[in-house]
């Protein structure tokens, strides 16, 4: 095709028109492009097509500097009004650099993932790097496709960072040849998930992350404070270094003790600045109630006969040894072990007899009690748990400590023409997503081990059994998290089947009672027991008083100390939270 | 902006339309589509595959997939009673090895289930009247080799978004006529057509923030003249990719390049109209950051350890750098698209 230029193309135009108070720039790679095929004849594209990415251009243009735009873009997502303020708030009144500091539950991935989409329509971001534990690292990836439509990768080799949103472990992401790589990129946005993780400034993680070059930057974090505010200005220095000042103005100005804060109206207005912290019972976020029934449970004589000849071995090898703990630990499982059922405990007998030399005296006393054992015909607790099943009728879940226990519930409900599935932490990713499936289709119980880690979320079932009782209340936290959580219609049941006079009485009063664990949410959990712990675990120091003590009601005594104690460093902790609020 | 699952199978069945595509079912809900070879390497994402049938010669096979446009009724009507399904095409004879060609998709052989006698008495007419009976019933299951997968496509999904980068891929660059229908061919005339170099620009306003704007700017290449809405007169036409009969072609005047300059000093002028507070807003916080930046600094630049400062220093200008990234205001301007359209002078 031929065409006649009567004047000669202009020189090279300037690129910067002097009237705009803003740097201008064309990009003209099309008129080159252009020319060329002008030159060649072609191949030319098809009308209906370029209408039709005219279009899909139209449709996805960022028409206001001050509009959510992703919402059209989610599907089968409705984010809660207060998960839209907080991306909102990032945008708009924070310019894409905050902690999101939520307390646990109210879905800080779901606002962090509001957020990257939003940047991400607006074509402000395309390279993105998530840095959190090991552990969360696929269900990210997964959170972040399946509810967000973000083709967000999991690192695996060196090649993976090469993807645009890359998904990985801290742990690795700090560690060379990693870490050369990443301070050698610039990135559009960063996410750090637990960054309560960064508070120590002299951290690899936290020199690390300080070294990445960023342009937004999202912190999560559900205990912003853990242990002093310097922690705090440490996050926030990290995010926007000077936000506070530096370390002595900050500790001028708004430290008194290391936990008190004082001009705290003047502080929480700064931190508003770069933090927003939704919390449970506040605004529109309702949860359901948690109602609790405790279920006394009254064990025949043979169970009974078990358990008393349980607890005085294990008192009096405890003597002999000295009262040395660490080598008590299983026995101490022995007996909370009676407590669930007959099977948890012969396995554990048999494998300890299996490890006794062969002309151990201990031997005998063993072998006696797995004769003991055998008197034993029924579950008490078992029977009660069938009955109330049978009674409600409804999805529940049952959640017991000890393998043996969930084998042999398995039986017994199936005996008794339950439709029961397990879960358990060994299980793969790929068994834990099918028992879900088959718990919310249609199996009517399932019978679990495990409450923490990633991904169990059945909110479907309000109905929940705590067959035993974890000790550590974070892990009984978690397993009322499992079905207590956002997206929950009812009220969430919980039942606890305690033995009379037996030790988990008296862990259940403790509990129940004291800390009131099972009906309300406490905050900041993590953190108070951080500090109960100081010296030794809760677990630790409830075995101890547990062997030492010689009256009920010395034991009594004891567990109400521990009580009070934990309802001390509650309200401190609430008065804390509430001044970074 | 969103779009009804109407509007979106519109969209969705003038890709397919135009990229050749042969539609093997479609009701108002849902398509199903065998992918021509060219909507294949855009749309599944299989360049060893493609490459492999390059380098061999082997006969393409290309995917097939049901999109559902509204899956709520398209899954009512899938669990509905359902009459035993007659996959359209059943009646074509079946051949034990699929074709290269488009005519005549290996997955409709797939699809009939082994029991079904070809030519039997399950022929086109029957289905007819079945499908005028029962609506329009949607297709089994296809397990195998020539198996359909289903994907909903909605607002906001992947594969729309996919498809709408794939036409603009693909229709980037034009150069189209008018079509004069039946006219010149009566007159003993020559028409005249003016060429005219039409441009649709994306206006990315950026600070921390960002707003856009499209622009489709078509400019005379004759006169010079230039029209700000060239999609509005370009939407009154039918545009052809041949030279029509009897049809000359005005000499131009400008040249392409001379003309994008005129197109872009104009759009400049319109943009030098709009209003720039946003920008004024995204220095002041710039400045504001900046300052917070050096005053905490400002100390710690001070630290008698030579090393320490340098350190210290070297963060200092990375955050300096990463604050003015975040909010200076600057505008870019691309083109989506553009081409030379040729249209009867007026």
């Amino acid at each position: 095709m031929t065409q006649l230029f009567r004047n000669s193309p202009l020189p090279e135009g300037k690129k910067n028109a002097p009237l705009l108070p803003v740097p201008l720039s064309f990009d003209r790679g099309w008129l080159q492009e252009l020319e060329q095929k002008l030159d060649k004849g072609g191949p030319w594209g098809d009308w209906r097509l370029t209408r039709l990415g005219i279009q899909g251009v139209q449709s996805g243009l960022v028409t206001s500097f001050d509009e959510l735009q992703c919402l059209q873009h989610l599907t089968g997502l409705s984010p809660l009004p207060h998960q839209l303020d907080t991306a909102h708030k990032v945008l708009f009144e924070m310019s894409g650099r905050a902690i999101l500091a939520d307390e646990v539950g109210l879905g800080k991935t779901i606002e962090a993932g509001l957020v990257l989409k939003e940047y991400l329509v607006r074509g402000l971001v395309s390279k993105v790097l998530i840095l959190v534990p090991a552990s969360l690292v696929l269900q990210w990836v997964r959170e972040l496709n399946a509810k967000f439509g973000i083709s967000a990768v999991a690192q695996k080799k060196a090649y993976s960072w090469g993807n645009d949103i890359v998904v990985a472990s801290m742990d690795t992401a700090k560690r060379d040849p990693h870490k050369e790589f990443l301070l050698a990129n610039e990135y559009d946005m960063l996410i750090i998930d637990e960054a309560h993780k960064l508070k120590n400034k002299k951290s690899t993680n936290y020199l690390f992350v300080q070294q990445l070059r960023k342009k937004y930057c999202l912190l999560l974090t559900a205990t912003p404070v853990q242990n002093d505010l310097g922690e705090l200005f440490n996050l926030i220095t990290l995010l926007k270094p000077g936000q506070l000042g530096n370390q002595g103005d900050f500790a001028a100005n708004f430290v008194v003790d290391k936990r008190q804060p004082k001009n705290e109206g003047q502080l929480r207005e700064e931190l508003s600045k770069v933090m927003i912290r939704n919390r449970r019972g506040e605004g529109p976020v309702n949860f359901t109630k948690r109602k609790v029934r405790n279920i006394p449970l009254t064990l025949s004589a043979e169970e009974k006969d078990l358990y008393d000849s349980v607890t005085s071995f294990v008192r009096d090898q405890y003597q002999e040894a000295g009262g040395n703990l660490s080598s008590m630990l299983s026995l101490v499982t022995l007996q909370r072990e009676v407590c669930s059922s007959r099977d948890a405990v012969f396995i554990t007998l048999v494998n300890l007899i299996k490890k006794l030399p062969a002309d151990s005296p201990k031997r005998d006393r063993m072998m006696t009690l797995l004769q003991t054992l055998r008197t034993v015909k029924k579950n008490t607790k078992a029977d009660t748990a069938l009955s109330l099943i049978q009674e409600m009728n409804e999805k529940v879940i049952v959640f017991t400590e000890y393998r043996a226990t969930q084998e042999y519930l398995l039986q017994y409900f199936r005996e008794h023409g339950l439709q029961c599935v397990t879960y358990s932490g060994g299980m793969n990713r790929g068994k834990k997503d099918w028992m879900m499936d088959l718990f919310r289709g249609r199996a009517q119980v399932m019978i679990a081990t495990e409450a923490g880690g990633e991904g169990i979320n059945l909110q479907f079932c309000h109905h929940m059994i705590n067959f035993d009782l974890p000790w550590n209340p974070m892990r009984v936290e978690q397993r009322i998290g499992r079905v207590h959580r956002l997206g929950q219609q009812n009220d969430v049941i919980i039942y606890n089947l305690s033995t009379q006079g037996t030790i988990e009485e008296h862990i259940l009063h403790l509990l129940h009672e004291k800390i009131n664990m099972f009906e309300m949410v406490i905050g900041g959990l993590d953190v108070i027991l951080e500090r109960l712990e100081k010296k030794e675990s809760l677990e630790k120091s409830l075995y101890k008083i547990m062997l030492e003590s010689r009256s009920e009601e010395e034991l009594r005594q004891e567990l109400d100390h521990i009580g009070e104690s934990f309802s001390e460093l509650t309200q401190d902790v609430q008065q804390e939270s509430g001044a970074v609020k | 902006m969103t779009l009804t699952p109407a509007q979106i199978r519109k969209q969705v069945m003038d890709y397919l339309e135009a990229t050749e595509c042969h539609i093997i079912e479609a009701s108002p809900h849902h398509v199903t589509v065998k992918l021509s070879p060219r909507a294949d390497q855009m749309l599944t994402d299989r360049p060893y595959y493609w490459g492999f049938v390059e380098r061999t010669g082997a006969p393409p096979e290309t995917l097939s997939f049901t999109f559902v446009f509204d899956p709520e009724q398209y899954d009512n009507q899938a669990s509905a009673p359902a009459p035993p399904v007659m996959p359209f095409g059943l009646n074509s004879p079946v051949t034990s090895s699929g074709g290269p060609g488009l005519g005549r998709p290996a997955e409709i052989e797939a699809a009939a289930e082994p029991a079904a006698v070809p030519g039997g008495p399950t022929g086109d007419p029957k289905e007819g009247i079945l499908a005028r009976y029962f609506g329009i019933v949607p297709a089994l299951p296809r397990i195998g080799p020539g198996m359909i997968r289903r994907e909903d496509v909605i607002y906001g999904s992947r594969r729309l978004r996919q498809i709408w980068t794939a036409a603009r891929d693909e229709g980037k660059y034009l150069y189209l006529f008018e079509d004069p229908g039946s006219r010149q061919r009566n007159t003993v005339f020559s028409a005249a057509y003016e060429p005219w170099l039409g441009v649709c620009y994306k206006v990315e306003m950026t600070c921390d923030l960002k707003r856009e704007e499209l622009h489709f700017i078509g400019i005379s290449l004759t006169s010079g003249a230039i029209e700000d809405d060239f999609a509005v007169k370009l939407a009154a036409r039918a545009l052809i990719p041949r030279l029509p009969e009897n049809v000359h072609i005005q000499p131009h005047e400008l040249s392409p390049s001379a003309a994008a300059e005129r197109i872009e000093t104009h759009l400049t002028a319109y943009l030098a109209t709009l209003d720039y507070n946003w920008a004024a807003e995204a220095r002041e916080r710039l400045r504001m950051e900046l300052a917070i930046v050096d005053v905490y600094y400002k100390e710690l630049l001070k630290d008698p350890d030579e090393e320490k400062r340098q350190a210290t220093e070297e963060q200092y200008n990375r955050r300096r750098t990463e604050t003015t990234w975040q909010y200076e205001p600057e505008i870019a301007v691309s083109a989506i698209t553009c081409g030379l359209f040729h249209l009867r002078s007026t």
